[in-house]
C-alpha cells in the first residue's frame, strides 16, 4: 500500500467537479427541505384535523423509510406514472422532501417551545402581533433551531452521496469512476473522505457562528 | 399497477430480504454499543493520550457518509490482506459508524449524572470498573434509551446502502425483484412500506420507554 | 506505643488556581471526639474536609488517617501521587455524608447500602441485606427499604446516606453540611441521628451551618475564614467567649438572621 501522489493530480480536476455538484445539489436540497418542513409545521399547526393526519403521515413515512429506497422509488418507479425527471433533478427533489419530513419536527418544537405566557405578556403590554413574532418568537426559536438544523443540514450532505447510486456525477460517483479507471483505492478514498470532511466541518463551523451570531446565552 | 402480482409472486424473497435487515442491523447495533460505552468513557478521559484518539475516531465516523466508509471498509480490507464476505464488511462497516454516534450519545448521559454520585462511591472504596458497570451505564442507560431508540432507526435505514457491495438485504432484493418483474414502482413501494413498518414499531417502542421512564423520575 | 490521633491534619495548603482557599490547617481528631468546623461560605471548611478525604487533592501538608499518609507517597523525600488501591485502603475507615446526599437514584434505599458491602467487601447478598436492613433501622428508614431516593424525603434521603456510609463501619464520619440542602423541618430529624451516633462514641468531622448542633454536641469547634483556622476551642469558649473580631461578627449575623 502506498501513496501516489501523480494520479491525485491527475484526478483533482474530476473530484472538485464532484464536490461542486455535491455542494450545490445539496445547497438546493436543503432549501427545499427547510421550505418544506416550514410549510408542513405550519400546516400541523392548525386546527384541522385531516390536515395534520397528512403532515403527520408526511413526517413519518419520511423519517421511517430509507432515503435509498425513496429515490428508487422516484428515479425507477417514476416513469410509470409519468415523471420521467434527470438523476440530478431526482436527487434535489427526494433529498430535499426526505430532509423537509425532519425540518418539519425541528419547527415545529421550535413553535410549541415558547411558552403561551409569553405571547400573553406581550399582548397585555399592546405589542402589536406583528413585532410579537419578529421580535419574540423567532429569536427564541433561532436558538433552539440552529442546531439541529445545522446537523440536519450535515446529515443531507452524508446523504446526498447515495446520489451516485443514481448516477448523479457528485463527489462519491467521481471517486468510484477514478477507483474502476485507476484500479487504485486509497489515494481515492482518502481523498473523497477529507473532502466531505472538510465540507462538513465548514458547515458545522457555520452554524456555530450562526448560533452565536443570533443565539442567546439561555 | 400490479401490486398484488408483485407481492404475491415475491414475498417470500421479500421476507427472507427483511430479515437480512433485521439481523444485520441487530448486530451492528449491538456491537457498536460495546464498541461506543468504551469509547465514550475515551471522550470524557482525563487523559490526552485516550481523549484524543478517541475525537479523532468520533470526527471521521460521525463526519463522512456512511457510504463511503462502507466502500472503503469493503476495498481497503483486501488491500491490507484481510478477505472477508460482503455481509462481514457491512456488519463492520456499519458497527464502527454507530459506535461513533451511540459513544456521544453515552458521552451526554454520563456528562448528564451528578459527579457526588462517583465522589460517595469512591469514598466507600468502590473501584473505577465497578463504578461504571454498576453505577454509572445502568443510569446512563435509561437517560439515552429514546435517542438510542433514534439510532436503530437510523441503522436500520442507513442497512440499505450495503446493498450497493451486493449484500441480499431488502433492498438488494427488491432490486432483483424489479429485474424479473420490471415493476420498480411497485417493487420499491413495497420495501419502503416494509421499512416504515419496522421503524414504526421501534419508535413505538422508544416512545413507550420514554414515558414509562419518565413517570419513574 | 505512640498515641495517634483517628485524622492528623498538618500544614495543609490549597489552591484553585490563583485562589488560595486553605493556608496551613492544623487539626488533630482524637477518639470518640467530635470536632465541629464553622465558617461563613467561602472559608474553605468544605475544601477542607474534601481534602481530608483525598476527594480534592492538596498541595502542601499532610493528612494522615490513622498514622497512614492519605494520597502521596514519600520517596527519597520527595512526594509522589499514591495508587488508588492504596488511597481506597486508608480510605477505608472513613464515612463520608455530602450535601446533597449523592445517592445513586437506580438503586433502592437498601441497594445503595448493600453496593459497597457486596462490590468492596464481596459480602453474600444475605449477609450484605441483613447488615444492611440493620443499618437503615438504626437511621429509622427499615421501612422505606424498599424506596427509590426519587420517593423519599431529603431528610429520609440524608439519612439513608448516612446508612449507606455506617454500614461499612467506618473508624470516622466527615459530614459535609449534612443539612444545608434540607427544608427546615427536615433538619431535626437528620441532626437526631448525627446527636446518637456522637453519643455512641462515633468519631466525627462536621461541617456545618448548625451553631445549636455544634453547641450541644461538639468536643471542639473550630471556626474557618479566608482559608485560616481564626479560633478553636469548646463550644463554651467559641460561642461565649468568642476573642476575635471576625468570629464576633459571624455569631452575630448568625444571631440576627435566626430570630
Amino acid at each position: 500500500m502506498s501513496f501516489d501522489i501523480d494520479i491525485m493530480f491527475r484526478y483533482g480536476p474530476l473530484l472538485l467537479s464532484g464536490l461542486w455538484t455535491t455542494v450545490h445539489v445539496c445547497a438546493l436540497a436543503s432549501l427545499l427541505a427547510v421550505a418544506a418542513g416550514l410549510g408542513v409545521s405550519v400546516l400541523y399547526g392548525l386546527p384541522m384535523r385531516p390536515v395534520k393526519l397528512l403532515c403527520r403521515a408526511y413526517i413519518e413515512v419520511m423519517r421511517g423509510t430509507p432515503i435509498l429506497t425513496l429515490l428508487f422509488i422516484l428515479y425507477y418507479g417514476g416513469p410509470s406514472f409519468g415523471l420521467t425527471l434527470d438523476a440530478e433533478l431526482v436527487g434535489i427533489i427526494g433529498l430535499g422532501l426526505y430532509g423537509g419530513g425532519y425540518f418539519a419536527e425541528i419547527f415545529r418544537a421550535g413553535f410549541e417551545s415558547i411558552p403561551a405566557g409569553q405571547l400573553e405578556a406581550a399582548r397585555m403590554l399592546g405589542i402589536p402581533r406583528r413585532l410579537v413574532v419578529a421580535r419574540i418568537q423567532i429569536p427564541q426559536m433561532l436558538t433552539l433551531i440552529i442546531p439541529p438544523s445545522t446537523n440536519q443540514v450535515i446529515i443531507l450532505v452524508k446523504e446526498s452521496a447515495l446520489l451516485s447510486i443514481i448516477t448523479v456525477a457528485e463527489l462519491t460517483k467521481n471517486t468510484t469512476q477514478m477507483v474502476n479507471e485507476t484500479f487504485a483505492v486509497v489515494e481515492p478514498y482518502v481523498a473523497v473522505a477529507l473532502l466531505y470532511w472538510l465540507l462538513i466541518e465548514g458547515i458545522a463551523l457555520t452554524g456555530g457562528a450562526l448560533e452565536r451570531r443570533f443565539g442567546y446565552a439561555s | 399497477m400490479d401490486f398484488s402480482g408483485v407481492i404475491s409472486n415475491h414475498y417470500g424473497a421479500f421476507l427472507a430480504g427483511a430479515g437480512m435487515t433485521v439481523t444485520v442491523s441487530v448486530v451492528s447495533i449491538a456491537a457498536g454499543m460495546f464498541l461506543g460505552l468504551w469509547l465514550s468513557f475515551g471522550l470524557i478521559s482525563r487523559n490526552r493520550p485516550i481523549r484524543l484518539p478517541s475525537a479523532a475516531y468520533r470526527s471521521f465516523w460521525r463526519g463522512t457518509p456512511i457510504l463511503v466508509q462502507l466502500l472503503i471498509i469493503f476495498y481497503l480490507l483486501p488491500e491490507i490482506g484481510l478477505d472477508v464476505p460482503p455481509v462481514a464488511a457491512a456488519m463492520i462497516a456499519l458497527t464502527m459508524n454507530t459506535a461513533a454516534f451511540q459513544a456521544e450519545i453515552f458521552r451526554g448521559g454520563l456528562l448528564s449524572i451528578r459527579p457526588g454520585q462517583v465522589e460517595a462511591a469512591r469514598m466507600l472504596g468502590i473501584g473505577m470498573p465497578a463504578i461504571r458497570v454498576r453505577i454509572l451505564i445502568p443510569q446512563m442507560m435509561r437517560l439515552v434509551l429514546p435517542a438510542l431508540v433514534n439510532e436503530t432507526i437510523s441503522i436500520l435505514k442507513n442497512s440499505s446502502l450495503i446493498s450497493v457491495i451486493a449484500v441480499t438485504e431488502l433492498m438488494r432484493t427488491s432490486q432483483q425483484v424489479v429485474s424479473v418483474t420490471y415493476r420498480p414502482l411497485e417493487a420499491y413501494t413495497v420495501a419502503a412500506l416494509i421499512y416504515l413498518a419496522m421503524n414504526l414499531v421501534l419508535a413505538r417502542a422508544g416512545a413507550w420507554f420514554e414515558r414509562r421512564y419518565a413517570a419513574a423520575r | 506505643m505512640e498515641h495517634k490521633p483517628v485524622v492528623l491534619v498538618e500544614g495543609l495548603h490549597k489552591r484553585f488556581g490563583a485562589a488560595h482557599v486553605l493556608r496551613g490547617i492544623d487539626l488533630a481528631v482524637e477518639s470518640s471526639r467530635v470536632v465541629c468546623v464553622i465558617g461563613p461560605s467561602g472559608s474553605g471548611k468544605s475544601t477542607l474536609l474534601r481534602c481530608m478525604a483525598f476527594l480534592d487533592r492538596y498541595d502542601e501538608g499532610r493528612v494522615f488517617i490513622e498514622g497512614r499518609l492519605l494520597g502521596y507517597r514519600e520517596v527519597d523525600g520527595r512526594r509522589v501521587p499514591d495508587s488508588d488501591r492504596n488511597i481506597d485502603s486508608v480510605r477505608s475507615v472513613i464515612g463520608m455524608v455530602f450535601q446533597h446526599y449523592n445517592l445513586w437514584p437506580h438503586k433502592t434505599a437498601l441497594g445503595n447500602v448493600t453496593e459497597a458491602l457486596r462490590v468492596v467487601k464481596r459480602l453474600s447478598r444475605r449477609e450484605a441485606e441483613a447488615i444492611g436492613m440493620e443499618t437503615l433501622a438504626k437511621v429509622g428508614m427499615e421501612e422505606k427499604a424498599n424506596a427509590y431516593p426519587a420517593r423519599l424525603s431529603g431528610g429520609q434521603q440524608q439519612r439513608n446516606a448516612i446508612a449507606r456510609a455506617l454500614a461499612m463501619r467506618p473508624h470516622v464520619m466527615y459530614f459535609d453540611e449534612p443539612t444545608s440542602a434540607l427544608d427546615p423541618e427536615l433538619v431535626g430529624e437528620v441532626l437526631e441521628v448525627m446527636q446518637e451516633l456522637a453519643g455512641e462514641g462515633m468519631t466525627m468531622v462536621v461541617v456545618t451551618h448548625e451553631m445549636g448542633f455544634a453547641a450541644h454536641v461538639a468536643d471542639e469547634v473550630v471556626f474557618m475564614d479566608e482559608g485560616e483556622v481564626i479560633e478553636r476551642g469548646s463550644p463554651d469558649d467559641v460561642f461565649k467567649r468568642p476573642r476575635s473580631e471576625r468570629l464576633r461578627e459571624f455569631l452575630d449575623t448568625w444571631r440576627a438572621r435566626t430570630i
